[in-house]
Order: C-alpha cells, then sequence, then structure tokens
C-alpha cells in the first residue's frame, strides 16, 4: 500500500507544548480523521503537514517527499482546506480558481475546464462571475473547496471541512472526498463531528494535549478504549481515551 | 435616568471612545515606543513653530480689512473641503462597514441615535487630525498675547460639525440616487475630488493656459491693493470667530450644531435601512456570460498573481481614490511642463520633472504598500509550490503598471516637445516608482487587505523612506532636464545609499512574514 502521509517525532511547542513526539500514517485511497478536543493540537498538526507552521523537529513525508526538504514538491501535491475559506471578497469564483490554478502552475486550458467543472458540481455555477464578498459563509467554504481541488491534489488536508454547509451541501461535499478516496488520493481531516468521522474515516486518529492517543479503525479503536461491545459510539469511545482522570474517576 | 444610563447618548460615545482608543493602543503608532518617540518629536516641532509665530505675533493685532476677511474665509473654505473630503469617505464607508452596526441596530437603541453618535465619532476624528496640528502651532500665541484666538479651535470644530453634517447628506443622496452598488466608489471618487478642488481652483489659470501661473492669494492680495475687494459683511464671520469674537463664535458654532443634529436625526432611519442594503452588496454589476468566459485563464504563478493585484487594485475604491487625488495634484504639473516643453524654456522644465518623479514614487510606494503587504489568504500562498519571489515579483509589476498608465500621457506629450528631457523624466519617474516598491518590498507588514483602509499600518520608516528616496530621485530628475545631468549623480548617490541602507534580505524579510 502506498502511504500518502507520514509523519514520525512531529513536535511543536509555542508557548507550551502544542504537538509531542507525534507519529501518524495516511495510506493512499485513505480518508483519516484526527479527532480531539479543543486545544488537542489538531490543527497546529495539520498546519505542519501543510508547510505552514514550522516544526521543532520530526519528519514529514508526502507520497515519498521529504516535506522539510523539499517543500515546494511536497505543497505541489497537497492542498490545504482551513475552517476559514481562503478566499479573495473581490474576486468572483472563477478568478479565484483562475488564481489558485496559476500558483500550482495547472495548464491553463485544463485548469479552466477543471474550473467550470467544480463549480458546476458544487452548485456555484450561477455565482461563478459574481464577486464573492456577498456569498454565505457556506459558499465561501464552497469556493475554496473548489480552490483546493483545482489541481488535483494527492493528498487533501483539511481543517474542519464542513464547517458552515448546509445538510445538502455536507452530503456533496462528503461525496466528494470519498470520490477522491476511491480514486487514490488520500484525505486527513479534522472533524468536531464524531458521526462524520464514524461513518466516512478509514481510521480514525485521537489526540489529545498534543500526543496521539490512538489510532485505527471504529473497532480498533473500541478495543483500545476498553470498550469491547459492538454497539458502543465514536462518541463513546472518543471520551473514554479523551478524559480527564478527574472525569474518569467520575 | 442620567446621562450616561447605558443607551444613551453619551453612553454609547464612550463605548466608541474606548473601541477607538483600543484600536489605536492596537496598532503600531500607539504601541511601539518608536511610534510614540516619532508623534513626540513632531510635537515638538510643530510646538517649536508655535514659539515662533507668537514670538513673530506677540504685541500686534490682527485687523480686520477686507484683505484679512477674504483670507481667513478662504482659509475657512479649504479646511472645509479638505474636512469634507474626509467626513464623505468616513460617511460612505460607515454605511458599508458591519462592526458592531448589526449588533445596535438590532437593540432597542434607536438607528438615529445610533447615526449621531457614528457621525460624532467621524465629526471628532476629523477634528482631532486638524487640532493635533493647530493646537501645538496655535496654543503659545493663544498664551501669549492672543487669548481670543482660542476661537480657532472653536471654528475647527464648528467645521468638522458641518462637514460631517454635509458628507452623510452627500453620501446619503448618492445611496438614494445611485443604490449600493455604487455609492461606495462614486463617494471615493467625490472625496478625492473635493479634497483636490481648492488645489484645481487655485491652478485653473494655469490648467486654462494662460502663460503665468498665479496664486489665488496673490490674487487676492493685488485686488486688495486696487481696492477693488469688497466681501460681504457675512463673509467676516469666520475671522471674527477666529479672533475670539463671542457672537460670531456662538452662530457659527450653533449653526454647525443645528446642521450636525438635524441631519443625524433626519437621516437616522434611512441610514439604517441603507445599511442594511449594503449587506452583500458589491462594488459591481455581475458580469455576464455564466459560467462560460470566453477568456482564457493565466498561465503560471507570475501572470496569475498579476491579474489577481490587478483585478484587486482596480476594485479597491478606497485606494482608486488615492491614486486619483495624486493624479489631480498630478494634472497642472503636467500641464506646465508640457507648455514649458512647448515654449523651449528648458530650465522651467526642470520643476515639473522633478514634480512628475516624486508623485510617480508616492503613487507607487500606495499601491505596493497594498498589493505587497495586504493580502486576504495570506495561507493559500504559504501552501503553494509557488516561489515566494515570484508572488513576490507579480505584486510590484501590478503596483508599477498603474503609475505607468498614468504618466504615459504626460510623458507622451513631452517627448514630443522635448524628448530628452522626457527621456530623464521617465527614467526618474521609473527609478523613484521602483524604488519605493522595493522599499515596501523590504519593509512588508503583512495584514488583511480590508485593515488596509489607511496608509497608518504602515511602517513610518518606511513611508518617510519612501518620501525622502522619492525627493531624493525627483531632484536628480530635475536636475538632469535641467542640463546639469553630472550633477544629478549626487541626489541618485544620496537615493541609493539610502535605499542600501533599507535594504533586507530575503530571510530578513521572511520573518516579517506569517510563515516565520
Amino acid at each position: 500500500m502506498t502511504e500518502a502521509l507520514i509523519v514520525r517525532g512531529l513536535d511543536k511547542t509555542f508557548t507550551k507544548p502544542a504537538v509531542m513526539d507525534l507519529d501518524l500514517t495516511v495510506h493512499a485511497g485513505e480518508l483519516y480523521a484526527l479527532l480531539g478536543p479543543n486545544g488537542a493540537g489538531k490543527t497546529t498538526t495539520l498546519r505542519m503537514v501543510a508547510g505552514l507552521t514550522k516544526p521543532d523537529k520530526g519528519e514529514i513525508s508526502i507520497f515519498g517527499v521529504d516535506a522539510r526538504a523539499d517543500p515546494a514538491a511536497a505543497k505541489a501535491l497537497t492542498a490545504w482546506a482551513p475552517d476559514e475559506a481562503m478566499i479573495y471578497d473581490k474576486l468572483t469564483p472563477l478568478e479565484y480558481l483562475e488564481f489558485v490554478a496559476g500558483l500550482w502552475n495547472v495548464e491553463p486550458k485544463a485548469a479552466k475546464a477543471r474550473a467550470e467543472g467544480l463549480l458546476a458540481k458544487l452548485g456555484l455555477a450561477s455565482e461563478a462571475r459574481r464577486r464573492c464578498e456577498g456569498f454565505s459563509r457556506g459558499m465561501k467554504q464552497k469556493v475554496a473547496l473548489a480552490g483546493a481541488l483545482i489541481h488535483d491534489p494527492k493528498l487533501l488536508i483539511l481543517d474542519e471541512p464542513l464547517t458552515g454547509l448546509d445538510a445538502a451541501a455536507a452530503r456533496l461535499v462528503k461525496d466528494m472526498l470519498q470520490d477522491r478516496v476511491r480514486a487514490g488520493g488520500a484525505v486527513i481531516l479534522t472533524t468536531h463531528i464524531l458521526e462524520v468521522a464514524e461513518r466516512m474515516a478509514d481510521r480514525i486518529g485521537i489526540i489529545a494535549g498534543g500526543r496521539l492517543l490512538a489510532e485505527g479503525t471504529l473497532d480498533a479503536l473500541r478495543a483500545q478504549a476498553g470498550e469491547g461491545k459492538g454497539d458502543s459510539t465514536l462518541e463513546d469511545v472518543f471520551l473514554q481515551l479523551t478524559a480527564t482522570p478527574e472525569e474518569a474517576a467520575a | 435616568m442620567t446621562l450616561t444610563a447605558p443607551g444613551s447618548v453619551l453612553w454609547l460615545l464612550a463605548h466608541e471612545t474606548r473601541l477607538y482608543w483600543r484600536n489605536f493602543r492596537a496598532g503600531r503608532a500607539g504601541r511601539s515606543a518608536r511610534g510614540l518617540i516619532s508623534l513626540a518629536v513632531i510635537g515638538a516641532l510643530l510646538i517649536t513653530g508655535g514659539v515662533f509665530i507668537a514670538l513673530g505675533l506677540h504685541g500686534r493685532q490682527a485687523p480686520i480689512n477686507p484683505l484679512s476677511v477674504s483670507l481667513a474665509a478662504l482659509f475657512t473654505a479649504v479646511v472645509f473641503t479638505l474636512m469634507l473630503s474626509q467626513t464623505l469617505s468616513a460617511s460612505s464607508e460607515a454605511l458599508y462597514e458591519r462592526g458592531d452596526l448589526d449588533l445596535l441596530f438590532s437593540s432597542p437603541i434607536g438607528p438615529a441615535k445610533v447615526l449621531f453618535v457614528r457621525a460624532l465619532g467621524v465629526a471628532g476624528g476629523v477634528v482631532t487630525l486638524f487640532l493635533l496640528a493647530a493646537i501645538p502651532l496655535l496654543l503659545p500665541t493663544v498664551i501669549w498675547g492672543h487669548p481670543g484666538w482660542i476661537g480657532v479651535f472653536g471654528v475647527l470644530g464648528a467645521l468638522a460639525l458641518s462637514s460631517t453634517a454635509v458628507g452623510l447628506l452627500l453620501a446619503m443622496g448618492l445611496f438614494a440616487l445611485i443604490g449600493p452598488r455604487r455609492t461606495r466608489t462614486v463617494a471615493q471618487v467625490m472625496a478625492a475630488l473635493v479634497g483636490a478642488a481648492f488645489f484645481l481652483i487655485s491652478q485653473a489659470r494655469t490648467i486654462l493656459g494662460e502663460q503665468t501661473s498665479r496664486s489665488l492669494f496673490a490674487d487676492i492680495t493685488r485686488q486688495a491693493q486696487e481696492g477693488r475687494l469688497r466681501p460681504p459683511p457675512i463673509a467676516s464671520l469666520p475671522l471674527r470667530a477666529m479672533l475670539g469674537e463671542p457672537l460670531p463664535l456662538l452662530a457659527l458654532l450653533a449653526g454647525a450644531m443645528v446642521l450636525f443634529a438635524l441631519s443625524a436625526a433626519v437621516l437616522g432611519r434611512r441610514f439604517s435601512d441603507a445599511a442594511a442594503a449594503t449587506q452583500g452588496k458589491t462594488d459591481a454589476q455581475p458580469q455576464k456570460g455564466g459560467l462560460v468566459s470566453a477568456r482564457a485563464f493565466a498561465a503560471g504563478a507570475f501572470l496569475a498573481t498579476l491579474r489577481k493585484e490587478l483585478l484587486l487594485i482596480g476594485r479597491d475604491s478606497a485606494l482608486l481614490s488615492q491614486v486619483l487625488l495624486r493624479v489631480l495634484y498630478l494634472i497642472p504639473t503636467a500641464l506646465v511642463l508640457s507648455r514649458n516643453a512647448a515654449n523651449g524654456t528648458a530650465a522651467a522644465l526642470a520643476g515639473g520633472a522633478g514634480v512628475v518623479a516624486f508623485l510617480a514614487g508616492q503613487v507607487a510606494g500606495s499601491l505596493a504598500w497594498i498589493t505587497l503587504s495586504a493580502e486576504e489568504a495570506p495561507d493559500l500562498l504559504a501552501v503553494s509550490p509557488a516561489g515566494i519571489a515570484t508572488v513576490r515579483r507579480a505584486k510590484l509589476t501590478a503596483a508599477l503598471i498603474p503609475v505607468g498608465l498614468f504618466l504615459a500621457l504626460p510623458i507622451a506629450v513631452l517627448a514630443w516637445f522635448a524628448p530628452v528631457a522626457a527621456a530623464w523624466t521617465t527614467l526618474g519617474a521609473f527609478l523613484a516608482a521602483w524604488s519605493s516598491g522595493l522599499i515596501n518590498v523590504w519593509h512588508q507588514r503583512p495584514g488583511k487587505r480590508s485593515e488596509f483602509k489607511r496608509r497608518g499600518g504602515a511602517s513610518w520608516m518606511a513611508t518617510l523612506a519612501e518620501m525622502v528616496v522619492s525627493a531624493l530621485l525627483a531632484g536628480a530628475t530635475g536636475v538632469a532636464v535641467a542640463g546639469f545631468a553630472p550633477w544629478a549623480l549626487i541626489p541618485l548617490f544620496l537615493a541609493g545609499a539610502a535605499l542600501l541602507s533599507l535594504r533586507r534580505s530575503d530571510a530578513q524579510i521572511a520573518r516579517n512574514l506569517r510563515t516565520r
């Protein structure tokens, strides 16, 4: 199995340690959900993988490319979409996608065709030439997602991708992510909606206090949490694994 | 209920003041020791100037005659238009900036009260700016022999209130006439025109083609000497108020307050409706053509970034207003330059050529500041494989293209009559623009575009350096055009030395950016 992302011994300290000695692997054709309570280190981890935050130490390999030694080559393979859409209010979705395609050096003709296809698929065709400043949060998220997909990335890094989306849009995005995984791409995402992780993720990592507490399929996590029964939900497992000593005692 | 009870005007005003003060403290000027030191130095310079003025005016009384009345009225009109330029711009922005407007309008506080306080904030901001210059310059004179001149501060207050009222009326009038989509842009353009109005009027003779350029001041003085100046009695009101005569001062203040209160009361309801109507409105009509566009996508990071920056410049009404203001100041200069070139007066060309180079540097500085430092999606650039140098080059090019466009015509005319002077001017303007761009590359202050309404966020040192380098290059251009090209090397060398001292390596720049 091809490894899309390998993280080894990742450390990052701001005023206090944010991520400590983190190891994780995401395979090609896999959707990996990174879960954790607020301040657990999820976003910091993803930002380091995306090349936005410099790790203090550790290794990051994306489809065999050492992301720390050759960041440009690694970035060419990835896309990053945070919960706050990285778009320009004064540009139209089509202009935005043109800019993003240019940054990733996508051949203009192919980029244009892909942009039109993505906007149509995301239900933004009628808004393609309207400036984003009047868009709702969900529409902006969809434009940003189209931007993340315009260069056909092999690894998608998504921080809370469903924030602000209505039910129909959320379903559409989930379907698009599943399509990419089926096509051999890899997705790593964070979410607070545990049902999404439970239903979509091939494997789940649970992080708290900057450390990876558990990792695996839902069944593997149940086993690690000591919740042997097959009917315990991811929420039960998550709460069990991330409980503080006081919470566990109670 | 007390005056400061929650929901009262004073309570709301205290809230606005607190927010303004905290924003100021959060800004660099209010936070850094260097910012405070520079403010203190400017203050000390102004006070020194004020002391000299007080020394010069001690024991002299200001006469009330046609000349002084006319000059005071002219001063009042100039200050009013300058203030109006700012209040018109601020009033239109108040409609579009959400801030806490939605919270206030969803509360039981009446919209007229909200507008009244917002308008007071606009007036307060404008008068503060003028008082910051006027107080240190005039206070020594007021203390030492001319206590009545404290009336000048009252006149400034009255002008701020009335210009805010007129600014609000104009903004709301525009809104009613042309709708939310165009009001912002038109108001900003109008603000630039109003701001430059007196300069353009004073240069009317130059623009209309008379041989000699005479100032309005010289005209008024000459007419007064010839006894032809007979201003109407009401024209003496500003002068008398400035000299501290109670009745004229009270009349001006009362008139301004009534105008201000009336406009806030009348426009209150409309303001909340208009502010609600601006939500989600863009400056331009959506382009036609649906999803399918005939235009090809730009190829590569450089062209894509260049295109994006040019689109953003073209859609930034506040930035266009700033640039337009400078272009308006350039028009008379360019006309004088062309006329002198046509008459073959090479020496007379020098000043004009220098001004063109200086303005090129200033406009490029304004644009480069926005294109290089203001970035809505810095993370997008950081996660892309595009090289930072490529993106930076594209942004700098985007800042220089509009400068080239607005200089093209005057330089083409100049080239027709005086090709050598045109070549020097082109070179000087290019160097000045490029230098300003480089300073902005080296001294970026990354932030969101929406936070870049004013140049206030720029490094004061970078702004000062841009002015100094532009001035040196303007000097070099002027000297070269005057026919003393070897002497141009001196300011050129000084400008180069200044640039070298300002230069920052890529590593130093990177430390300033978000990816650090």
